[in-house]
Formats: C-alpha cells, structure tokens, sequence
C-alpha cells in the first residue's frame, strides 16, 4: 500500500483533477447569465468520476483486459437498444435517462474499444486483409450505432482508431490502399446518405464562415471574435461579453476553450494548454510494458488527443464545427467519466510498471 | 485464443514517448501561434467586432425650442404625445389582442390587421405603433392595468403644438417628418429618420436653433437585441427659444377682425421694423402637420385653389394700384418733374398716345394739384406725371423704395414681385417698351407686382421720411436663459431728399384727414397718413376664380397702407382685402380699427 501510493504519479494525477476544475469554472461562467445550473451538475460527476477512478484503479489489470469483449458486447447492445426507445434530445437520440440522469453511452464506448482493440493488436504482427476487415468491423459497428444516435461528434472521434492501429502496426502496402479508397469512398457515402443537412451546412460553412455570416458560420465567427477580443490578459471572469451575452453558442460544451479565450486572454489560455500537453507528455511515460498495456496506453492517449486538438481546432475555425467537446473541461457527465475510467487505467498500468 | 503477453523492450517505448513528444511539440506550438495570431495580432479587429456586436446607440431626440411672443405669451411649444405600441413577442392570443387594440385606438379590427401584417417581418421584439395621440384616457386605463395588457406599451414622445390653432399660423410655419429623399442629400450626423424639420414660417427660418441637439443612449444589448443595460447616455438639450416682435393681443384682434375675409394685414413697429401682427388668410392650423397626416389629407390642403399655406404677405402677389401713386410722386418731385404747385385739369378721362385713359371718377375731379391728387386718388393727374417720364425711370424709383426685390423680412420663401421696363420687356416678350404702358403704370397697374410686404416697408420708408428699416420677426434667441441672438433695428437711407417726403406724407394725410378716399380711416386725436389701392379683378383662368362667389368674382382688392401719427411714427398698417371692394369702405375702416386698438392700449389715446 506504502508503495502504491509512493509510485502513484501524482503530479499527473493532480493535472488530471485540475483540468474539470478550471472547466467547472468556466461552466459556471458561460452559465450565469441564463441562470444555468451545468456547473453544479459537473461538480458532482466529478465528485463521482474521482470515486469511480479509484475503483477502477482498485481493479487488477488483467481482469479489466479478460473483460473488454464483453464491456464491448455489452455497449454495443445499449447502443442498439438507445437507438430503439432513446430519449431525443437536441435533434439526437445520444442521451439516455437513468434513474434521472442524463448518460450518453456512446462516450462510454471509448475505453471497452481500446481494451479490446489492444487485446485484438497482440494477435498478429502484420495487418493483412483479413485482419484488417476485422479491425475495421470492431471499430464501424459502433461507429455506425452511434451515427444513427446521430451523434457525428463521438463516433468522429472513436474514427481516430483506424489511423491510430494503422499506424501502431505493419500494414500490408495494399491493405492501405484499399483503406484510404475505402475511407475516401465512405465518406462520398457518408456525405451522401448519413449526414443530416445541418450536419453538411456545418462542414460547408467551415469552408466558408463568411458566407454563412448569419447561419453556421455565425458559430466559427463568433468563437473567434471571443478568442480575440480576450487579447492578452482576457477581460476578466464572468466579464466576457460575447459569452455572456449569448453571441458565443454552446459556450459550456463545445466552444468551452472560447470562454476561456475571452475572458482570460492568451496569458492563461496558453497555460491551459500547457497543462494539457504536460499531462500528454506524461501519460506517455513509461519504463518498460507488455504489448498489450501499451496498445491501450497508445489508442486511449491518441484518442483524447485527437479530441483536444480537433475541439480546439474547430474554435478558432481550422476545423469543421461537429459537435466535439474539450476532454475533461467541457460540460458533459458521461465523457468526464468515461475519461476518468480510462485515465484510472492508464495510472495502474503506470503504477504495475514501477511495482514490477 | 490470446497470444500470451510479451514484453516489449524499453527502446521500444522509449522511442513511441519520443515521437509522441515531438508530434505533441508540434501541435501545441501551432496552437500557440494561432492563438497568438487571433489574440495578440489582430486582437483590435476582434476587439471592435465584439464591442460591435453588444453596443447599439439609440439617439434620444431633443425637444424642439419654444417660439414667444415679445411678452413671453406660447406660440409654439411641445407636448407629450403618447403612442401605443404592440408588440408581438408579448402576445397570448392575437386575435384578443387585435380586438383589443381596436378598442383602444378606435381603428377597425381590419386597420389593426393590416398594420400588424405590415410588421411581420420585423423581430417579435419590435414595436408596432397602433396609433399615435392616445387619448389621456386610454393611456391611464391601459397604464393602470398594464399586467394585463402585457401586449400594449405606451410610448411618449415629444410632439408640437400650436396653442394659437390657426392664427399666426403663416408666421410660425409648420414642422414635418423629413423624408428619405432629403435624409440623402442633406449633410449626415444631423438628421436621422423620423426627425422632425421645419417647413414654412419661423419653424423653418430658425430651424438651427430650435432643433435643439440630439442625445443619445449607448446601450449593451445581446445576441437577440435585448437591451441588457445603459452603457451611456448623453441627454439632449432643448431647441433654443425663439421670442418674435410679434404682439399676441394684436395678432389675435387682427385675425378676429379680417373675420372670414381673404387677404393679408400686417402691423409694423416703425421705430424697429419689428412687424407686430401678421395674419394672412385663409390659413391652417400647423398641428396637423405634426399628426398622423393621410395621403389625401395632404393633396387636400397643397390643392386647395385658396393656397391656405402660402403666406399672402410675403408670397402673394398683386397689382399695387393706387397705392403705387406714392412712388409716382416721390419720383416726379425727386426728378422736379412737378412740384406741389403743379396742376392738372381732371375731366374724368384724357387721350394718352391715341388711346383714351379714364379717371375713376367719370365727372372729373377738376384742378388737381399734387396734394389733391393724392388725396383723391386722381388718376389723370399721374398719367400726365406718367407720360413726362420714361419706364426705366419710374422702375428706378420702385426699386429703391424696396419694389422688386424680397422685403428682406426673415421669412423663408419670399417673392420678389415684378417692376416692369424695357429691358425686362425685351427679355420676356422680345418687343420694345411702348409708352402708352408707361401711362398704366403710373397708376400702379400693368404688368406691376407687388407683396404686401413690400408695400408695408414703403409706407414705414415714406413714414421715417426715407429711413427704410429692414422688417423682422425676430426679437432674441434665448439659450438657456441667456440671450445669444437679439435682433438691432437696422435702417438704410433712400436717396431721395427729406422734403419730398414730407410732401407726399401732406397728401397722405390729406387722404384720410381732408376727406379724401381713405377718410373712412379718420380718428379724431390721432393723424393717420395712408394710400387706399384698389386692385384689378382676378383674370378668369386663375384657379381661385371659381372659388369666389358670383358678385365676389367683379370685386376688386382693397389697399389700405397707411402710418400714424404723422410726426413721429410708430406703427404702419398694411391692409388687402381680396375681392373686398371699394379699398375706402372696405379696407381703411379695418386700418382704422387697429390703431384705435394699439393706441388705446398703449394709452396714447
């Protein structure tokens, strides 16, 4: 126990709790002015998602890895079941309420498909074509559940996947160059039949913001007035007028880093970025590991990443807007807790790894 | 069937850290840079895009300044008028609330419809005006209620008034909206939409300084224009107060007295110029204007063939008649032409270049000297003074004694008349002057046209004995109590000698004191010096013509300009009543009244 808690990585572990709390901050903050109560909502599924990081943490590693097929089977049977009988919530069918508590499980999909990707990656050395249809088919059926939600946010996400295997293992040449015409292909069909019209004005104005100056450019354009009116230093907590005069939309979800941005200025923005790339950095350190522990490490790793960068992106108009949160710092219970459970996992492969 | 798990050498991982290190470098030092672009490079622009977003200036409009008479007494001044507006975003059920609206305002529910229709493009939030000049009442019922009737807001805006109704109408003017057309072509900053100008009289000569100035609200408003707070305010400051010369008792016994007569009377403070009361008539009440006005509203009153919006002293133009015998001897003595001594045998008609000119008195006044022919109007006697002279000269002395040309008064759209000779001949008509016109002239007809206004500067010039004094309206402009503009009388020496006068002003007072054709004007301990004029009739194409009655169409204007006392003048009186008749009986007892009214009060009498 002494030494469990000497070589708990504590210095990451109080980066991870650092970022929700700033994100509470900032919730409460884009909140006030239409007396929305997400932050007090978000304290408590932080309160909760601490108490569940322990447990999971509790949890032997091995078990956790002989589960994940099931996990998997499990989500997948919920996503089915969602799409049934799912409560529609902002034109989607994503949220789920149990016992009076919104969840969204197509965040929970995250950790159980790495776990078993992981597992998955250890069976072979090379991707030839059979293994990558396998590959491709754990990935795309969730995937595809979580479209028909539609939430093209999360599945977006869970995409980065198939690049993220490919690259962590050897792949037959032409196995990927069937992938990229099958992913080119996919998304002419994508285009075509799964997204829905405001989806595509979405990804069209992001090409153009000006142009869509008063529809859904107006989100793009908005986020960056925030951004650059908060100059240096930002005007101030609570005093950012494009946030609390409801210029900036989806101030407490998506554009989350916008608020920031504004009302804290490039200064402190720059330090929130830093203590996200110094939680990255140290997420990645590790001694020595088993294949299967360090597949994980790689996928989970690469997915908040990718999420960071592309919510990131999308505020400041490099990249379409789709609906993508902030890890840790934006409102939303279930992917804080999702986060946290693969994060707890990540910090006992850690600990394994000094114990050793 | 799971390989078992391998290790994998620290290398290994080492080198993932490695280049997850170095792609994580990279990303967030791009960020870093866009970052720094969009926060620190064009944080200006960004700045000003989100302080436009939030602030809106909403201009506060000034109070127009008041217009005073030289006591102090209203002529012109602003009341509240309260508007009722709907606005939509607050309504439950709409067709309650058209009913309601209905009740309120007066209107048809079809009215109500149609204005509610007009709008529908405009944000929930928006204001719809029903109707404006609420009733007090309606205003306190719905003011009273008003958690009722969330739907309804009373709005209050300043609006003109005109205490006087239509008296002195014409010199107080009229304000209206000024419209988009003059919005673009008018200096920017000054005028917004909605704003107010003056078109006619006093309320359009000081426009500058009774629009007041403009102040404004700076409000923070958010992303569906609900104003969230006052950032600022810059209240406005009232128009300034305008005080004319006029006199309201005056005015209001001059208008009672011309009744239902058309025509024009003025009344002028000849020791300042100042006119006391102006009444042209027919005339319009100016609040009107400032109301919700009707298309047809307004073709009605711009055809009305009596032009009730022109101001007859000033716009009016008419033949002088007699009254131009003034300038005639003036310049016939000036130019020792005659002198007082002068005769000529009236035989009540005289062969002037092979055509026959008639006296208006067919018997003939017999031997008329200068004196007598002023006193009795004599026409013979100015034909004979006519045909000594040239055209140009006689339009010479016209010109000096102010015919021709604007009085000067400070009005706004003055005429300038027409004074007739050879080159303004050749100019219009391309022929020479013929003398036998000359002959029609000298007793003021012909092509001759004058205002009244004109007409009441020449007999103020012949009452100061050739000090011409510049008419005015204006006493001060006051600004806050402080006076910033006062009017000092200005007077300019006509270049005819003091004596002349004096023997014209001998006929004048012969024409009411030696039973002369203006003797209806006689008071006893008051020496009234005047000209009566009686004017050719309207011509049969003249718009106006139809709008007289049968015997009034054959009846000629009346002239009575006129100065008392004789010695040391104070006030001039121009009186022309049209269609009124013979000018003796019609238009000098008016005359008479008047300073009976002045001098009594001035306790002269």
């Amino acid at each position: 126990m002494r030494d469990y808690f000497k070589y708990f990585d504590k210095l990451t572990f109080i980066l991870l709790l650092l970022l929700p709390i700033i994100g509470i901050f900032l919730i409460y903050s884009a909140g006030h002015s239409t007396q929305e109560t997400h932050y007090l909502k978000q304290a408590a599924w932080l309160l909760f998602s601490i108490l569940v990081f322990f447990i999971v943490f509790s949890l032997k590693i091995d078990f956790i890895f002989r589960k994940a097929f099931a996990l998997y089977l499990v989500l997948i049977v919920l996503l089915a079941l969602q799409i049934v009988m799912g409560v529609t919530v902002a034109r989607t069918k994503s949220w789920f309420r149990l016992w009076g508590v919104g969840l969204q499980f197509s965040e929970f999909v995250k950790v159980p498909l790495a776990l078993y990707l992981a597992r998955v990656l250890t069976q072979f050395e090379l991707i030839d074509g059979r293994i990558f249809f396998k590959l491709i088919a754990i990935i795309v059926l969730p995937v595809a559940l979580i479209v028909l939600q539609p939430d093209m946010g999360v599945s977006f996400i869970i995409c980065s996947f198939i690049p993220l295997v490919i690259l962590l293992k050897k792949i037959k040449p032409m196995v990927l160059l069937v992938s990229v015409l099958l992913v080119a292909s996919s998304g002419i069909v994508g285009w075509n039949s799964v997204l829905k019209p405001y989806q595509k004005d979405r990804i069209i104005s992001f090409m153009n913001p000006a142009a869509y100056k008063t529809s859904t450019g107006y989100h793009i354009i908005q986020s960056k007035i925030a951004i650059g009116s908060g100059g240096l230093n930002g005007k101030g907590y609570l005093q950012g007028s494009q946030s609390k005069y409801q210029f900036l939309p989806a101030r407490h979800t998506d554009f989350i880093v916008s608020v920031i941005g504004e009302e804290f200025g490039f200064i402190n923005t720059s330090i929130l970025f830093f203590i996200f790339f110094l939680f990255f950095y140290r997420q990645f350190r590790f001694n020595f590991m088993n294949d299967e522990e360090f597949y994980f490490v790689c996928l989970f790793n690469g997915l908040v990443i990718f999420q960071f960068v592309v919510n990131v992106a999308m505020a400041i108009g490099f990249f379409p807007v789709l609906g993508i949160s902030l890890p840790f710092v934006s409102y939303g219970g279930s992917s804080l807790l999702s986060f946290f459970i693969g994060e707890a996992i990540i910090f006992r492969i850690k600990i394994n790894n000094y114990l050793a | 069937m799971y390989l078992s798990k391998r290790k994998l050498s620290p290398e290994y991982v080492k080198k993932t850290a490695f280049i997850s290190t170095v792609f994580l470098i990279v990303i967030f030092t791009g960020f870093l840079l866009a970052f720094w672009s969009i926060q620190i490079v064009n944080h200006e622009k960004y700045k000003q895009l989100a302080i436009r977003n939030i602030t809106r200036v909403v201009e506060l409009p000034a109070p127009r300044g008041m217009v005073l008479d030289r006591s102090g007494a209203v002529l012109a001044e602003n009341k509240i008028n309260f508007t009722l507006y709907l606005v939509l975003e607050n309504v439950d059920n709409l067709e309650k609330t058209i009913a309601r609206a209905g009740f309120f305002s007066g209107k048809s529910l079809a009215d109500i419809r149609q204005i509610v229709e007009t709008y529908k493009k405009y944000a929930k939030f928006y204001r719809i005006p029903i109707k404006s000049n609420l009733p007090r009442g309606t205003v306190i019922f719905i003011q009273s209620r008003q958690d009722e009737f969330p739907e309804f807001e009373i709005g209050m805006e300043p609006s003109r008034t005109y205490p006087l109704a239509d008296h002195a109408a014409h010199v107080l003017g009229y304000i209206s909206e000024i419209t988009e057309a003059e919005l673009n072509v008018g200096s920017p900053g000054t005028y917004g939409l909605g704003d107010n100008v003056g078109r006619s009289g006093v309320e359009k000569q000081y426009e500058k300084f009774l629009q007041g100035l403009k102040g404004s609200q700076t409000v923070i408003k958010n992303s569906v224009e609900k104003i969230q707070q006052v950032d600022s305010e810059i209240t406005p400051e009232i128009g300034d107060t305008v005080v004319l010369t006029l006199d309201l008792k005056l005015q209001e016994f001059v208008e009672n007295l011309l009744g239902n007569e058309n025509g024009v009377v003025a009344v002028l403070d000849i020791a300042t110029g100042g006119v006391l009361a102006l009444v042209s008539k027919p005339a319009f009440d100016p609040e009107i204007f400032s109301q919700e006005m009707g298309r047809e509203e307004w073709q009605a009153i711009i055809n009305d063939p009596q032009k009730p919006l022109q101001n007859k002293f000033l716009q009016g133009i008419y033949s002088p008649g007699s009254v131009f015998k003034i300038i005639m001897a003036l310049a016939g003595l000036q130019e020792k032409l005659i002198t007082p001594a002068t005769s000529v045998h009236c035989t009540g008609s005289q062969v002037f270049y092979d055509r026959v000119f008639h006296c208006w008195k067919p018997a003939g006044h017999g031997t008329v000297s200068l004196y007598t022919a002023l006193q009795n109007s004599c026409n013979i006697y100015f034909y004979n003074l006519g045909k000594k002279m040239d055209i140009d000269t006689i339009a010479r002395y016209a010109r000096l004694m102010g015919l021709g040309a604007p009085s000067g008064i400070d009005l706004p759209n003055e005429n300038s008349g027409l004074i007739p000779g050879s080159a303004w001949k050749m100019n219009t008509f391309h022929q020479r002057w013929f003398p036998g016109e000359t002959i029609s002239v000298a007793i003021g007809h012909g092509s001759l046209n004058v205002t009244p206004a004109q007409l009441l500067k020449l007999i103020a010039t012949v009452a100061l004995r050739g000090r011409m004094p510049k008419l005015h309206l204006l006493q001060r402009i006051e600004r806050r109590g402080k006076i910033i503009k006062e009017f000092v009388p200005e007077f300019y020496r006509v270049p005819i000698v003091e004596e002349n006068f004096e023997r014209v002003i001998e006929g004048l007072f012969r024409v009411v004191n030696g039973e002369g054709t203006g003797r209806a004007a006689r008071m006893p301990g008051l020496d009234i010096c005047g000209k009566t004029g009686t004017s050719q009739i309207l011509a049969k194409d003249n718009p106006r013509y139809k709008t007289l009655t049968r015997e009034k169409r054959f009846m000629p204007n009346s002239w009575f300009v006129s100065f008392a006392p004789r010695n040391n003048p104070q006030l001039a009186v121009v009186v022309l009543v049209e269609n009124g008749g013979d000018a003796g009986a019609i238009a000098a007892p008016l005359a008479a009244q008047i300073y009976k009214k002045y001098f009594e009060n001035e306790r002269l009498l």
